[in-house]
């Protein structure tokens, strides 16, 4: 063996060494940092070095698109979990080098674009790897998000499209599937404190080989999941649906020749890369910010910043998300960057620009910045299984900034809007059904967020999810006959609770649910916003409200109902407010909750958001504001208060006089109350945190941030950040309770008892 | 035979009528104020031709039947009564919010992920007019908060006094215990009996839709509700003057469910899309006539391409939750799927992949396509057809739509040719090439997902546009042989000629098959067996009442099944009507598992994790003859083609020059005449375009076969 001549040698052998004896194949740093696509191979190359005739492509597009629907439709239709039936999945394609290429027309686009960092995984570590391998009927299975994904309720089917030998395409179906083994039942469970309680963990592997699912390892996961009938049924479900896929991407190859194919494929994204970039250059050089607080780590209330600049330069766009909130050891709303950057993807194609093909390129000309051991771009220990948390509102918080770009733009791709709610604000249940089935899983009320107010009109209420269109909200009926739950409030829309302005964001609705029939039923809540306004508004408008969750217990409200149902209404004011169910426990909390098991008849309460007020409230149009009284969507007060609009609550009838006078009354008072921006700012603005406010990220200066571990204020530079480590709870709790027993015991002894 | 049957559609009434072994049909323009006028006009057409008058005609037929899109025309333009709505306290909003993905239903994929720019629907009851009733029943029927009959008799009065002129209710779970639904309705006559002044209707739910789904069960009771006073007063106009014409027989109303019934036996929503479902039942009668095997109905008009299928077997495709105007409805609706590409489809240019993009977008009929010099300036398919040679500007319609063919050269040049960098020609053949592969598309998916290959079918292709498209599509679809059916212009009206006294009662069921858990099999058979009786006897009483005997009458059961808690329901049309032993339970699962694998693949199937039926439903019909299909075949003994009426210079995807391509009139129909495209036939009803490669073979009654010669 000859002696390294150089460094460069040492390092080139030392990187051999460590690749020949790696212990463990975590998931790998360069395939989870690069959300672009990869350069052309040798046979794209010379596929567009002859040339790529558009109207051929488009052909083939069309073809591919009508398989991925038909594999699409198949997915939706044999599907067991909840969410295959109310749209939450989806089929895709990918090039040979596992870059996404198209995804079905109603597929949820952050699935397809989480699948691209597993197939590239595959590719790098099992294609060579003798112990794998990656054979023709082969088929991987995944759904650890550390590895690509947006979290492990998401399982997804994987697989290698070989013709004549050779791979040329991969393709895929993922379903959001609930139930996964977590400590808790629904595969999201708030209560994980490692990773070791999020339940089943696939990193990429072999599941199917010759087109069969392999029985041992099927046995192996449904011994791992509490809906071993789920787990089961669906694995066929995707094997299937890719299977069907593949039969018609063959026919495809068939008719049309691997050229046409393999060029279709990579020019999609290549056309909509240069398309991306024609849109940024179109923006106004320069930079706008925008930060959102989490404001709970479904264990304990905090205040958690993202931080987002925005930079454009030319066609370049960079998010600087630098400054944000450490990473949090022993909480479960901490994700990492590839799924940040997924759901940022379904940002742009959701609200920006939906009329582009969702292909991996609509990012490629994006630069993503993070700080390590952040919350959006957590390291590989810290648990994930609430991701949702950060990641909702990943699907959102491009609307501001990229209004502020594109507002005085002469042409618009889409409607300028206010925020979306952005929180998972559904019932997570587990438990025994009427049917003596096993199961955990979430409702549909996840798909029916608010939108935000437009720059033309009102948002609509309850609208669809911020990740994907036509998501179903469901039918009660249905639910209740599978389900030992009962909807008492099924969808009433909730009254002033949107976001105000001159287009108000579309309201959500109240969901309000106890439980009969079964011996054993639970549920939970993972969602933020009970304490720090979820959703911004645009341009003046107002955010929505907080909203909590109530709680009705240790009473049977099925026995009041049919004892003393006089006073009872399905609405969640009046339950809370008037206490009309006598020797129950009503109490109030934030929509953190963990997994609790609940007694028939006992009553849980919470909200569908609403999405971001759109404008100045005193620009309100006085007969939306009547519409809105009439349709019971506001009060009396809210309209005089807050719209400065005089209505006579026994007709309606706007009174257009006195509305002026108490708007222009308002806008004097407004002047008064203003003062100049440098004193505002002086008077304002803090060197710190406050000391007693549980902040996490930076305050002023991005490159230092702010946490708590342990208890204790921390400061550190952005570039050394450590995880948080937060005391349990239960564990707090039991120390203020001993705190005040020995205090009462103190003052016993005073007295001498 | 004798009949007359009839399609009024928005813009034209369709009249066909079978007389001996005559075969007439006729049109005339849908006359809304009076539905009549139009019938008379389009009626008098064909008794002009037979040589008999209206009365004599009228008092010899054995039935008058009606299809119409009148429903579909009313709920676009709003036109109903002031709707209020009484539902289960918490479900208030259910309506408005239209399951979230009700902001979609009824347009193109590219209006539904826009998702800023989305807007749900004018409602058909607005918020005010929705109140609630405390009163709730749980799945199983159980009743646990009892009806506030005070508080009932008040939101009542509230919803009159807004000035509703039809109440709709609508309970959760009164498809399983309908007692606080009956309630409602008995404290509402006694509050306002039928005999008061201004007295209005009210409509239970559980009535119209034996379905769980509250929310489709309420948009089909709110549909029937808000078309039932312009439905009855239009086909009540109809039935009228056929009394004054001397027909005395019950008027019968083709239903979408691919049935008929009287009038006084239909709902209103039964009649919404009967008219398109009508061509797919002349598809069915004629694929059964003819031998046809599987058929696959594609209907290719101004606006859009509809698809149907007609599978051998008596396998049936329905829609359970079809979406009729921009409301998704409960009611079993034979399956149409509807895509938007049509001759008036607007072509433009797509920036990012540089090319063409067709519809969905449409000029429609106002303007219409640039050529029709109405106004209109965007490049529409038509145009293109114009450019290519297909079309005789001078006899488009029968003559009476004039072309310009300036007006199209000069909107595919501005919109499209500079940016494809294309002359005109160029870019109408992309135009053509991207449109039938897009409806080549639509139809593969339609058969694909139903386990099924388009070699498998037979194409029928009717409407305006649909024997113009027919060989471009065959070979974006790869398939070697199209029937253009006879009667193509008034196809649907020989359908509504063709179906058959129909009633379908449908019960929603848990019934376990096989139970995973407990590895047991169903065997409660009297539950199963009863529910299957009731609804036969539903059946029998619709069809007594309407005067058949009952040894005419035919039941079919249809079960939807499915694995586990999956949501697809495949319908097993089974011969076992009852069961009796643990073999029929398991042959119906055998049957279940061999559909299900043919649909999804084979091994998809998941016995292991349950079977269990949702829905039991019978379809009670009376067979009676529909209109006699002659052999259709294609002759033996071909025609030589007649002499061309002219020739002119038409483009050919494929080919770079023009050809010049023989035009041919109507003597081409005559039966075995046989011309090798390229040509092109114009007759009154419709042109045929003959591309290289293809044959046209005039068959029987005026069909025509495209069948592919070349590779």
């Amino acid at each position: 063996m000859n002696e390294p001549k150089t460094a460069f040698d040492e390092q080139k052998i030392r990187d051999k060494f460590l690749e020949e004896n790696q212990l463990f194949l975590s998931p790998d740093p360069a395939i989870m940092a690069d959300h672009g696509f990869g350069p052309r191979s040798a046979t794209e190359e010379a596929i567009f070095k002859k040339g790529m005739d558009p109207h051929l492509a488009n052909e083939v597009r069309g073809r591919v698109l009508a398989a991925l629907d038909e594999s699409n439709t198949m997915i939706e239709q044999m599907g067991a979990a909840p969410g295959a039936k109310w749209g939450d999945m989806a089929a895709a394609i990918f090039t040979a080098q596992g870059d996404l290429s198209m995804i079905a027309p109603y597929g949820v686009f952050a699935f397809a674009g989480a699948c691209h960092y597993p197939i590239k995984f595959i590719i790098k570590y099992w294609t060579n790897e003798p112990t794998v391998g990656v054979r023709d009927g082969d088929a991987f299975i995944h759904n650890d998000s550390r590895y690509g994904g947006i979290h492990n309720t998401d399982q997804s089917c994987i697989m290698p499209l070989f013709w004549k030998g050779r791979i040329i395409a991969w393709l895929s179906a993922t379903i959001h599937e609930g139930e996964n083994g977590s400590c808790e039942p629904g595969g999201m469970p708030a209560a994980a404190e490692s990773k070791f309680d999020e339940g089943l963990k696939m990193s990429p592997f072999k599941f199917v080989e010759n087109f069969k699912i392999r029985r041992d390892l099927l046995t192996f996961l449904q011994n791992s999941v509490r809906d071993p009938k789920l787990q089961s049924e669906d694995m066929k479900v995707k094997l299937h649906s890719v299977l069907r896929l593949r039969e018609r991407v063959m026919r495809i190859l068939e008719e049309f020749g691997e050229e046409a194919l393999i060029g279709t494929l990579r020019k999609n994204l290549e056309d909509v890369d240069a398309e991306v970039r024609r849109r940024i250059r179109e923006l106004p050089d320069g930079t706008t910010r925008v930060a959102v607080f989490p404001d709970s780590t479904l264990r304990e209330n905090v205040l958690m910043k993202w931080s987002m600049a925005v930079t454009v330069k030319g066609e370049k766009m960079t998010l600087d998300m630098r400054g944000s909130s450490p990473e949090f050891l022993n909480r479960s709303i901490n994700t990492n960057q590839a799924s940040t950057k997924t759901l940022i993807l379904s940002d742009y194609l959701q609200n920006i620009w939906p009329d582009l093909q969702p292909t991996s390129a609509v990012m490629a000309p994006v630069e993503i910045l993070f700080d390590e051991r952040s919350l959006l771009n957590g390291s590989f220990d810290v648990p994930q299984a609430m991701s949702l948390i950060p990641l909702f509102k990943a699907m959102t918080i491009l609307t501001v900034p990229m209004a502020k770009f594109s507002y005085m733009l002469p042409h618009h791709y889409t409607a300028i809007a206010a925020p979306q709610y952005d929180q998972p604000a559904t019932m997570i249940y587990g438990g025994l059904t009427q049917n003596n089935e096993n199961v955990g899983n979430f409702c549909a009320d996840i798909n029916g967020n608010g939108q935000g107010g437009r720059n033309y009109c009102d948002g609509e209420h309850s609208l669809c999810p911020p990740f994907a269109a036509m998501c179903d909200i469901g039918e009660m009926e249905i639910t209740e006959e599978e389900l030992p739950m009962v909807r008492l409030g099924a969808f009433t829309l909730t009254k002033d609770r949107a976001g105000f302005g001159k287009f108000r964001g579309g309201s959500g609705y109240e969901q309000i649910v106890t439980s009969r029939r079964t011996g054993f039923w639970g549920f939970m809540t993972g969602c933020t916003g009970s304490v720090f306004t979820p959703t911004l508004g645009l341009f003046g408008g107002y955010g929505p409200p907080v909203y909590p969750l109530c709680k009705i217990r240790n009473v049977d409200i099925f026995e009041k109902l049919k004892t003393a149902p006089q006073n009872i209404k399905f609405d969640i004011i009046d339950l809370m407010n008037n206490r009309p169910v006598e020797g129950a426990t009503y109490s109030t909390h934030d929509m953190g909750m963990t997994f609790e098991l609940a007694k028939p008849g006992e009553v849980y309460m919470i909200c569908q958001g609403a999405g971001g007020g759109y404008g100045d409230v005193l620009l309100r149009d006085p007969a939306l504001v009547a519409k809105d009284l009439e349709e019971d969507l506001i009060s009396p007060e809210t309209a005089r208060d807050i719209y400065k609009v005089v209505i006579d609550p026994a007709t309606l009838v706007v009174d257009e006089a006195a509305t002026q006078a108490l708007r222009d009354a308002e806008r004097r008072a407004r002047i008064a109350r203003g003062k100049p921006f440098d004193e505002f700012v002086k008077e304002w603005n803090t060197a710190e945190p406050p000391e007693h406010l549980p902040y996490f990220g930076s305050w002023d200066n991005p490159k230092v941030i702010y946490g708590m571990s342990g208890g204790q204020r921390v400061k550190m530079d952005s570039d050394k950040i450590v995880s948080m480590f937060m005391p349990n709870p239960k564990d707090m709790k039991i120390a203020e309770l001993e705190n005040e027993l020995a205090q009462v015991r103190a003052q016993l002894a005073k007295l001498g008892v | 035979m004798k009949r007359v049957s009839v399609d009024i559609g928005g813009t034209f009434t369709d009249c066909f009528v079978a007389w001996g072994g005559k075969f007439l049909q006729s049109k005339a323009l849908t006359t809304y104020q009076n539905l009549a006028l139009g019938f008379n006009e389009a009626l008098q057409n064909a008794c002009d031709e037979l040589g008999v008058s209206m009365h004599e005609l009228l008092s010899q037929v054995d039935s008058v039947r009606y299809a119409t899109t009148l429903g579909t025309n009313a709920l676009i333009e709003r036109k109903g009564p002031r709707l209020g709505l009484l539902t289960t306290m918490g479900f208030r909003s259910s309506v408005p919010l239209a399951r979230a993905r009700g902001y979609g239903a009824g347009l193109s994929h590219k209006e539904q992920v826009d998702v800023p720019n989305a807007h749900r629907p004018d409602p058909i009851i607005p918020i005010p007019m929705i109140l609630e009733v405390r009163e709730r029943i749980d799945f199983a029927g159980d009743i646990f908060l009892a009806l506030d009959e005070d508080d009932l008799r008040g939101k009542i009065r509230q919803l009159v006094d807004k000035g509703a002129e039809a109440l709709v209710v609508v309970l959760a779970n009164s498809v399983v215990n309908p007692a606080h639904e009956l309630r409602v309705r008995e404290i509402f006559l006694e509050e306002y009996p039928g005999h008061m002044l201004g007295a209005i209707p009210m409509l239970l739910s559980h009535q119209i839709v034996g379905r769980k789904g509250e929310y489709v069960r309420a948009m089909s009771t709110i549909m029937d509700g808000f078309l039932h006073q312009v439905m009855y007063h239009g086909l009540g106009t109809l039935e009228l003057n056929l009394r004054n014409s001397g027909y005395d027989k019950p008027m019968l109303v083709n239903h979408n469910s691919g049935g008929m019934a009287q009038l006084n036996s239909t709902d209103a929503l039964q009649t919404v899309h009967s008219g398109p479902v009508s061509g797919i039942a002349a598809c069915e009668h004629l694929a059964a006539d003819s031998g046809l095997g599987n058929v696959v109905a594609t209907d290719m008009g101004g606006t859009s391409f509809d698809i149907g299928l007609v599978a051998e077997g008596g396998v049936k495709y329905y829609d359970f939750n079809p979406v009729i105007e921009r409301w998704m409805v409960s009611v079993p609706m034979v399956h149409l799927v509807s895509l938007g590409a049509g001759g008036g489809s607007i072509c433009s240019y797509d920036p990012v992949f540089k090319t063409v993009a067709v519809g969905p977008s449409s000029a429609g009929s106002d303007p219409g396509p640039a050529c029709y010099d109405h106004g209109g300036l965007e490049p529409t398919v038509t145009d293109a057809d114009l450019m290519l040679g297909y079309l005789d500007p001078q006899n488009y319609a029968g003559g009476n739509i004039k072309l310009n063919p300036r007006r199209s050269k000069n909107a595919i040049e501005e919109k499209l040719c500079d940016e494809l960098d294309m002359d005109v020609i160029e870019a109408s053949k992309l135009i053509k090439r991207t449109v039938d592969a897009s409806m080549a598309n639509g139809i593969a998916k339609e058969l694909r997902t139903r386990g099924y290959e388009p070699e498998e079918f037979t194409v029928l292709a009717y409407g305006g546009n649909g024997p113009l498209h027919a060989c471009g599509i065959a070979n974006a679809l790869g398939v070697k042989k199209i029937l253009a059916p006879p009667f193509a212009a008034v196809f649907s009206a020989v359908g509504a000629g063709s179906t058959m006294q129909m009633h379908i009662h449908e019960l929603n069921t848990w019934t376990v098959l096989f139970d995973a858990n407990k590895k047991s099999f169903f065997s409660d058979y009297s539950q199963f067996n009863d529910n299957v009786a009731e609804l036969e006897r539903r059946g029998r009483e619709d069809l007594l009442r309407q005067g058949f005997a009952s040894e005419d009458i035919s039941y079919r059961l249809e079960l939807d099944m499915r694995y586990g808690n999956q949501r697809v329901q495949t319908a097993v049309v089974t011969e076992l009507h009852r069961l009796n032993s643990q073999h029929d339970v398991l042959q119906l699962i055998g049957q279940f598992d061999k559909r299900y694998g043919e649909r999804f693949g084979e091994g998809s199937q998941a016995t292991e994790a349950g079977v269990r039926i949702n829905t039991v439903r019978v379809c009670s019909f009376v067979d009676r003859p529909g209109i006699p299909f002659q052999d259709l075949a294609a002759s033996s003994k071909p025609l030589a083609a007649p002499a061309p009426a002219s020739q002119r210079a038409c483009h050919f995807v494929g080919l770079d020059k023009p050809v010049p391509t023989p035009v041919y009139d109507q003597t081409a129909l005559l039966p075995g005449t046989t011309i090798d495209g390229p040509a092109v036939v114009v007759t009154r009803a419709t042109t045929y375009l003959v591309e290289p490669g293809w044959r046209f073979q005039a068959a029987a009654m005026g069909a025509v076969w495209f069948t592919r010669i070349a590779a």
